[in-house]
């Protein structure tokens, strides 16, 4: 056969293409879990006053995101330690919010003020954003950089020790 | 130092290099096959399939590799072996919800199981190398076709009815003997019996060349572009957005939810397990629940604004309905609902209790009061009731406080502020529990104190309880790659009909002083071939048996 | 109102001898040619003829099993292993009726119908019972799937059974290089396998026909996808004497047998599953009686069994039956892509809503399709032909035998459908 060089090189450049894609994405394809150094998912929120909230409003300074609910025992227990961390880093530029897992908002408000939180609250509906986010335990809190860039995931309850040093990395490396 | 071969044949055809049988005569071209007395291999006619180039470069190298039935070969037998070792143990894929993959192989499959896991092979089809795999027999089907499928056509197309006697004697099947009578006339009366056998013959004075079924030739061709149709077709699916998705939703009787990802809402008006009746079942099962369908009853929602805002109720407009079952599911725009599973789950929907007031007797209401998101105000009578907290699953926790243990209204409790007529400005606390055995765990009346005796929260009848007794779970897909796939698999069925059912023959004969020579061909089924060509030519007056036309005897 | 399911069952036993006496006409048409006094040729003819005429009748009766029984269940008989393993055997002697159409020799027979004769044997060891349909099996795809992926199989059953008769004529028991004793070892050594196939047969209806019944209480511990260890008490009843009882588990009752009064070994703890010791003790059992047939047999016939058949197989030319193997693979490979493939993709769409998901049996579909594209591609180089494509076709019969039968018993998923053995 008389190769034409030029349809040989076309046909292995376009196997390469389409191989070396199908095979990259089995590396990227472990599901939808955010891993750190991945940006997170954008979202718009209410927060208990009614008023929307998206991620972007947070970019530029470091921000602790902590989805919790009610019902989930060690959410509620490691909750006066955020806002205790709060108010000792927020002239610092420290940012945390808390996003409850889709309750009715008289229950959320009700615990909040139990607690003393002062950190923005908002609500997620229809369990949306934990999904996208990939959640399978609870609580999940999330440290992101002053870029957005999720550095630390920790699932289960933090004292106040724990998030004083993952604190301290974040705004180091601001 | 190349050599020098010769490819001009003595019937004045010029070949390429690389040709085994001379491309219009048939002449083998190499001395030593030309010598010899055997069989001729008759791939591609030999026609020369590739240019052997002295000094093959890389992609030459990669092409030549590619192009090779014995790599195709090891390639299918590797898929083989490694798809093999992806069933011993369950894979990862089979579970919905697996926290912790290495633990659960550890325990289940002891060292085995760890070893499994640790080697990636309970995620072996989603693997890298697997993957790769699929990919690089995906490259040799596009290869091994395009270098086979240009040379045989060229060598089916161009041929030539008066071949050379070597290549006629040479055939799988041969016939030589005489004939009496005239050379041209018996070839043109054998051109007649052969054409109501179907072939399609053509002649050349006292040379014949019948052929038919050509078409089978392109079969395995046809399969291997069907394959590629049906790979490419199974990768777009995760490349191009929108074309795939896998989800479950869990609903409720009378419960709605949002599809993850779109703006699609899907409510479950109902869901239903039909049994089979006594008279459905044999003997030795009468009396016993066997399963035989499940329905939900679902309506499909489109949001049409204030859909991603989840400041405000999304908008939404029905936009399908039907009933789901096992085999039926809705399909709206290429989006399909699936009857995936239910699960007994037992909850309450909405409950329409009566306030009792203890101290006149007069009773006031139903009110609707709903399990999940409960409105905050109710107007009863003439008192008012302020929802000022609600628990899905009433507990206590290690303090003694009421908590929530869940989201889901397995155990709901409702804080009321009862205000009206009657009663301080601030209203008056109560606890109330939807379901009896929660009130008499929980100590209702004792909690409530003086309130319970003013009042009385409480549904009268089973008419005023709403409850789901399953949770149905659907299964939300799409799916758009798959007219591509039906396709391809048509496509290779088509080839695997064309190629295997049909035998490409052809018959060459010439007549030189009187003698007959015949020779035969067919890709497949040489038993048929020998059979209709005995037949043929005992219809022309000569009788053989089938078998001695059978040229491979001379070396066995 | 005609009991059909009464007049199904009655049709199997009257297949079941019909078959075996269709294959003692064939055994008498191929063995007794070299002690006929007369041409060999008109005795094989003869005997042949009454072996096909049997076959035939036996075929008539297995196909009243099926329409018998479909009118009694109000579904066509596709839908646990039973009623599988008995359309395979309708379809085996399909594709044998078709093979031996083209290819007039009575040896196929010889062949074919004991290995039809095992299959519906093998059949009769699962329960028969007609189960009214889960409700993902009740559609025509289904039964499409089912029948046309039995019907390839079929071929590739008639394909093995060929390339069978092929390594038994062509092995050369004279040669005592290493390459020829491994050559010998290897033919006797299918035989033996296919004798063991046998000994379960009768140790599982000789001790049914006793009422052999022993029963254990298990308790097996496992750890579920949220890390959940779950454990469970469970009752195993086994049909044979137990050489190995469960792991972990105490003896309820057992009968006695041979002054065997308690189980004589436990079953390892790595083999898993409730049913793990029932199916262990079977396969042991399955080889014991095997070898102890397989010994009485060689004690009777003092010589290997695979030399002992060759002399019958002289009448027929070797390549002829490569022509025959590798047609009836040919033939079976579409069917078997559109039953076992398409088909099933197709049903798999529409019941789980994805048309693939990498089950066991799925996989194993794909395994022997490969397998056999493989064998396909193999037979293009005349170097492949003859006794290297017979091997090749055994160890596919042996895959197709393991997607049927080894994936429902060893391996779990959406498939698993079997029974009890």
């Amino acid at each position: 056969m008389r190769r034409h060089k030029s349809v040989q090189y076309l046909i292995l450049a376009v196997m390469l293409l389409i191989g070396g894609y199908a095979v990259g994405r089995s590396f990227a394809s472990s599901g939808d879990v955010l891993r750190p150094g991945d940006k997170p998912p954008s979202f718009r929120l209410a927060d208990l006053q009614g008023e929307a909230h998206t991620l972007e409003e947070y970019a530029g300074n470091p921000l602790i995101l902590n989805f919790w609910g009610t019902f989930c025992p060690p959410c509620r227990e490691e909750m006066p330690a955020l806002q205790q961390q709060y108010e000792a880093w927020k002239d610092k530029g420290l940012q945390v919010v808390g996003i409850n897992l889709s309750e009715d908002r008289h229950r959320v408000e009700n615990f909040i003020r139990r607690i003393g939180v002062s950190f923005p609250i908002l609500l997620d509906t229809n369990r949306r954003t934990e999904r996208a986010f990939g959640l399978r335990e609870y609580p999940t809190t999330y440290f992101i950089d002053a870029n957005g860039v999720i550095r630390q995931i920790v699932s289960g309850p933090l004292t106040i020790e724990e998030i004083d040093e993952r604190v301290k990395s974040l705004l180091g490396s601001a | 130092m190349a050599l020098i071969q010769n490819t001009k044949c003595e019937c004045g055809h010029q070949n390429p290099v690389g040709t085994v049988l001379c491309e219009a005569c048939g002449k083998p071209l190499d001395e030593e096959l030309a010598a010899s007395d055997s069989v001729l291999e008759m791939r591609y006619d030999g026609m020369a399939r590739r240019s052997q180039k002295p000094h093959p470069n890389l992609i030459d190298r990669i092409w030549n590799f590619f192009s090779s039935v014995r790599v195709a070969v090891w390639l299918i037998l590797i898929t083989l072996v490694a798809a093999a070792l992806g069933t011993i143990f369950p894979q990862e894929s089979a579970f919905v919800n697996l926290t912790d993959p290495a633990a659960y192989y550890r325990e289940n499959y002891g060292t085995a199981g760890a070893i499994y896991h640790a080697l990636g092979l309970s995620r072996t089809f989603e693997s890298w190398w697997f993957i790769t795999l699929l990919v690089m027999i995906g490259a040799s089907l596009v290869i091994c076709s395009l270098d086979r499928v240009l040379p045989l056509y060229r060598a089916l197309t161009r041929q030539q009815v008066r071949k050379h006697l070597q290549f006629i004697t040479r055939q799988q099947v041969v016939y030589v003997g005489p004939i009496q009578g005239d050379a041209e006339a018996w070839t043109a009366r054998f051109a007649e019996i052969l054409r109501r056998k179907r072939y399609k013959v053509r002649t050349d004075g006292n040379a014949l060349l019948a052929e038919k079924n050509r078409f089978s030739r392109w079969g395995p061709y046809v399969i291997h572009i069907g394959l590629i149709v049906f790979l490419l077709a199974v990768l777009m699916r995760g490349v191009i957005p929108g074309w795939y998705m896998d989800e479950y939703v869990g609903l409720d009787d009378g419960e709605i939810e949002q599809i993850p990802r779109t703006g699609y809402f899907v409510k479950s008006l109902g869901f239903r397990i039909d049994f089979y009746s006594d008279d459905e079942l044999p003997e030795h099962l009468k009396g016993q629940l066997r399963v035989k369908q499940f329905t939900t009853k679902a309506v499909l929602y489109e949001c049409v604004a204030y859909c991603d805002d989840a400041t405000r109720e999304p908008e939404l407009k029905e936009v399908a309905a039907h009933d789901i079952r096992v085999n039926s599911p809705l399909s709206y725009r290429g989006l399909r609902l699936y009857q995936y599973d239910f699960a007994e789950a037992p909850r309450l929907i909405s409950v329409r209790p009566t306030l009792v007031d203890k101290r006149t007797g007069q009773s006031y209401g139903p009110f609707e009061l709903p399990m999940r998101h409960p409105p905050l105000t109710y107007s009863v009578g003439p008192f008012t009731l302020e929802l000022r907290d609600s628990f899905p699953e009433f507990g206590l926790d290690e303090n003694g406080e009421p908590v929530t243990l869940s989201r889901e209204p397995n155990a709901p409790a409702f804080v009321f502020v009862i205000k009206g007529p009657g009663l301080p400005e601030e209203g008056v606390p109560y606890l109330y529990f939807p379901r009896e055995a929660d009130r008499q765990r929980f100590g209702q009346d004792r909690i409530n104190g003086a309130a319970a005796e003013m009042f009385d929260i409480r549904v009268m009848s089973m008419e005023d309880v709403e409850f789901s007794t399953y949770t149905s779970y659907l299964n939300v897909r799409v799916d758009r790659g798959m007219p591509y796939v039906w396709t391809g698999a048509a496509i290779t069925m088509i080839g695997l009909v064309m190629g295997i059912y049909w035998n490409h023959r052809r018959i060459w004969l010439r007549i030189d002083d009187g003698v007959l020579s015949l020779g035969a061909h067919t890709n497949k089924n040489r038993f048929g071939l020998r059979a209709e060509v005995a037949a043929a030519l005992a219809k022309a007056g000569i009788e053989v048996d089938a078998k001695m036309l059978d040229n491979r005897r001379k070396e066995s | 109102m005609t009991d059909w399911l009464q007049i199904s069952s009655n049709a199997v036993i009257v297949a079941f001898f019909l078959y075996c006496f269709s294959f003692i006409a064939y055994a008498v048409a191929v063995g007794g040619s070299r002690f006929a006094n007369r041409e060999p040729e008109a005795h094989r003819k003869r005997w042949g003829g009454i072996g096909l005429w049997l076959a035939a009748a036996g075929w008539a009766a297995h196909l009243v099993y099926f329409f018998a029984r479909w009118a009694g269940a109000g579904h066509p008989p596709v839908s646990n292993l039973y009623e599988f393993l008995m359309a395979l055997g309708i379809a085996m002697m399909l594709a044998f009726f078709v093979i031996r159409f083209a290819y007039r020799h009575p040896l196929l027979g010889a062949f074919a119908l004991p290995l039809t004769i095992i299959i519906v044997a093998y059949a009769s060891v699962f329960p028969s019972e007609v189960q009214p349909l889960v409700p993902a099996l009740n559609s025509i795809w289904l039964r499409l799937h089912v029948t046309t992926a039995v019907l390839g199989e079929a071929f590739f059953a008639v394909g093995f059974t060929a390339a069978l008769i092929l390594i038994l004529r062509v092995t050369d028991f004279s040669r005592t290089d290493k390459a020829g004793r491994r050559a010998r070892f290897w033919a006797e050594f299918t035989l033996v396998v296919i004798v063991i196939v046998i000994g379960f047969l009768v140790a599982v209806f000789g001790f049914r026909a006793a009422g052999y019944h022993a029963e254990f209480r298990q308790e097996t511990v496992t750890v579920d996808a949220r890390g959940n260890v779950i454990e469970q008490e469970s009752t195993v009843e086994y049909g044979l004497p137990p050489i190995f009882k469960p792991y972990n588990s105490e003896t309820v009752s057992m009968d006695p047998f041979l002054g065997m009064t308690e189980p004589l070994f436990e079953t390892p703890s790595w083999m898993n599953g409730v049913n793990a010791g029932r199916k262990w003790n079977t396969v042991v059992w399955s080889v014991i009686v095997g070898l102890l047939l397989y010994g009485l047999l060689r004690l009777i016939i003092r010589k290997p069994l695979a030399r002992a058949i060759q002399p019958a197989l002289d009448g027929i030319d070797p390549d002829d039956l490569d022509e025959i193997s590798y047609r009836a693979i040919a033939i079976g490979f579409p069917l078997f892509t559109l039953g076992a493939l398409v088909f099933a993709m197709i049903w798999a769409q529409i019941a789980w809503s994805r048309f693939w998901g990498w089950d066991p049996k799925e996989v194993w579909a794909l395994i022997t399709w490969l397998f056999y594209s493989a064998y396909l591609h193999l037979r293009l180089s005349r170097g492949w032909h003859g006794i290297r494509s017979a091997w090749l076709a055994v160890i596919g019969f042996l895959i197709v035998m393991f997607t049927l039968i080894g994936v429902n018993l060893l391996i779990a998923g959406l498939h698993s459908y079997a029974g009890v053995s």
